[in-house]
């Protein structure tokens, strides 16, 4: 059964792309997963010591994003797998979609005033489209209610 | 009336005016650093009541407080952040700003070199009182308060170390450069040194006793000490403080009862508060209004020269320390809010009124100063919050408010709860009282917390600087529990060495990522990295 991948990293996007994908997920009655991809290139700059622990940090707190976002799928009945990537965004969620042979991928547009917004929205289409032509898997972008 | 009960009288009217400016200026909602200074403008204009302040009196028993206070206070985590750019400001920008302003004021009022460097000197220290106070209440972020709080800390030290060294060589005639840098860096690196021996005994006595009033009593001892102390060897009293404040704070008051923690933090925002109202009335009190007519040329070429060479040194070592930290920098907006806060105050009244009597255009320097501070404080000091309000730092979100009410509320219940939990185990109250009351407060936290989902649901972000504080809150408390393992023998020195240090990775870790997620990228113009 091919399941339903939900890129994601809390913040503003985050609860209403989960819970988008749970539903969505519920709805076709596949498994699905949530994945959060942390880029380490930030971290190039840092001392060694905390380069690691940036690092392991990451893992942490993607782990307990994660799973948060399980326990919300499993109150409402959905099994959910999660995993914590650490790579360039667009490349390392391509390489997960074809090694789980991913039917959709699932992600959150930020609210255009959002001060917190890495993803413009434009950008956000333009990085659906890209995965959508390099994977050929369903790329759905959550935006905002009122956007 | 004795002398002693003269001396009681005048402070216990000065303390009973600042009380009374700052009921009234938080009333009508004034800046009240400014209102001090029209008060005491006022007292010194309307009545023939004079008081001149001693150079002592300001450095030795007034500025003690608000410097240890201040450091006592700061996380060095936080301080760290931005310390290139804050010690590049402090010292390297002290150094600027003395050279800039004493050019200026020789070549625009007139003043010999030497006079004119000294008065770069006494001008070249921030004091930014009022616009830290402006920061806390208007929910300004808290890592540019820490860089601008900073920035003032060590520059006052610097300053005050220059001053000497410009002061002596203009009174003796003489000044040899190499001399020169040796003077400072033994004032400085004296200075220092004094504030962390002291600092560090203080805060090892801090951490093995567990008794709040002689914890206070020797944070006390510590502040007006390490002056004391560092100026019998002629080394820098306000470095060593600044530096015995942050040892103290940070070292000391890891694992202080809360309890006690409270009463110590207060018993400090009292000392700084009282020390703050008496010196910004003071500096109302010996404005000499005629002696400022008299010097109104001079005075608008110090201001030119003190606001021009301010913009040079933020912006241009801001710049300078981007190259040097690999990109890093604060944003265009701090730097705007270093600039037009970098007001001067007490330090730089201190050292006008210590001028030596035979120095060279003394009156004009001490006008010069005074005209400054006046101009700092009420020009720059009642804008800033415009300033603050157009660069969009004061924006606190209804719903972050909400959420920060509904901690408090949930904090308060549970403190409710915990006591009522042990009169109950004490016998103290009945049963079917413990039962109803408990029932009520955990009424109480569930209506709360249900109010605190349905925020999370409609503010998702607000989810996530949650686990980010919840995070920072359980690394605090494995730190903890470690240092308790220490102390109960079942680790061993190295081993706690090295899991602690592990944890504080940790959390400068948490707080890096926190901001790279939270910062304005550089497509948005704020911040460049």
């Amino acid at each position: 059964m091919r399941r339903i991948v939900c890129a994601t990293r809390g913040g503003e996007a985050g609860r209403r792309t989960q819970e988008y994908a749970i539903s969505l997920a519920k709805e076709r009655g596949v498994r699905l997963d949530f994945l959060c991809v942390f880029d380490p290139g930030f971290a190039q700059d840092l001392s060694k010591e905390l380069a690691a622990a940036v690092y392991d940090e990451q893992r942490w707190l993607g782990r307990a994003l994660l799973g948060i976002a399980r326990a919300r799928a499993k109150k409402e009945g959905v099994h959910a797998g999660v995993e914590v990537r650490f790579g360039p965004v667009l490349e390392t969620i391509e390489a997960y979609l074809r090694q789980v042979d991913a039917s959709a991928l699932v992600i959150g547009a930020p609210r255009v005033d959002s001060a917190l917004t890495m993803f413009k929205p434009n950008r956000m289409r333009g990085f659906a489209e890209r995965v959508a032509e390099h994977t050929g898997v369903e790329v759905i972008v959550v935006t905002p209610p009122d956007e | 009336m004795s002398q002693f009960l003269t001396s009681e009288t005048i402070v216990v009217a000065l303390v009973l005016v600042a009380t009374l400016v700052a009921i009234v200026a938080r009333r009508r909602r004034l800046p009240y650093t400014v209102s001090l200074v029209l008060m005491g403008l006022f007292i010194a204009i309307g009545t023939p009541w004079k008081y001149q302040a001693t150079p002592d009196l300001i450095l030795a028993i007034f500025v003690p407080p608000l410097v240890f206070e201040a450091a006592f206070q700061i996380d060095l985590r936080e301080l760290r952040e931005n310390l290139a750019l804050i010690l590049t400001l402090a010292v390297p920008g002290v150094l600027l700003t003395t050279l800039l302003v004493g050019g200026i004021a020789a070549f625009g009022a007139h003043l010999p070199v030497g006079p004119a460097m000294v008065f770069g000197a006494v001008i070249a220290a921030t004091d930014p009182v009022a616009v830290v106070s402006l920061f806390r209440a208007l929910g300004v972020p808290r890592k540019l308060a820490v860089t601008v709080e900073g920035e003032s800390l060590f520059n006052d030290g610097t300053a005050i170390v220059v001053f000497r060294i410009a002061l002596a060589a203009v009174m003796t005639d003489t000044f040899d450069p190499v001399m020169g840098v040796y003077d400072f860096l033994l004032v400085s690196v004296g200075g220092i040194g004094v504030g962390l021996v002291l600092g560090w005994i203080i805060a090892q006595l801090l951490v093995r006793l567990d008794d709040r009033l002689i914890e206070s009593s020797l944070t006390t001892v510590l502040a007006f000490g390490a002056y004391l102390a560092a100026e019998y060897f002629d080394v820098s009293g306000v470095l060593a403080v600044v530096v015995a404040g942050l040892v103290c704070g940070n070292v000391g008051m890891t694992h202080t009862q809360p309890s006690t923690k409270i009463m110590i933090f207060n018993l400090w925002e009292y000392l700084a508060f009282l020390s703050n109202s008496v010196v910004f009335l003071l500096i109302g009190l010996n404005v000499e209004l005629a002696l400022l007519w008299e010097n109104l040329g001079a005075i608008a070429v110090a201001v030119m020269a003190v606001v021009g060479s301010r913009a040079i040194v933020v912006y241009g070592l801001s710049a300078v320390t981007r190259l040097l930290h690999r990109g890093r920098s604060i944003s265009s907006s701090w730097r705007h809010v270093l600039f037009w806060g970098g007001l001067r105050g007490a330090i730089s009244l201190a050292l006008a009124l210590s001028l030596p009597a035979t120095l060279p255009g003394r009156e004009e320097l001490q006008a010069m100063t005074f005209g400054v501070v006046l101009f700092t404080l009420l020009a720059q000091g009642t804008t800033i919050q415009y300033l603050l309000d157009r660069l969009g730092l004061t924006e606190r979100s209804p719903h972050r408010v909400a959420r920060e009410a509904r901690i408090g509320r949930l904090f308060a219940a549970q403190a409710g709860l915990r006591r009522l939990e042990q009169l109950y185990q004490e016998g103290l109250l009945p049963d079917e009282m413990w039962i109803g009351l408990r029932d009520g407060y955990r009424q109480d936290q569930m209506q709360v917390t249900y109010e605190m989902q349905e925020l999370f649901r409609e503010h998702a972000e607000l989810e996530e600087e949650m686990l980010f504080q919840a995070r920072r809150e359980a690394l605090k408390a494995e730190r903890g529990a470690l240092w308790d393992a220490l102390r109960r023998d079942l680790l061993s020195d190295p081993t706690y060495e090295e899991l602690s240090t592990e944890i504080d990775y940790r959390l400068e870790a948490l707080d890096l990522i926190y901001s790279t997620r939270h910062e304005p990228r550089p497509a948005d113009g704020e911040v460049e990295r």
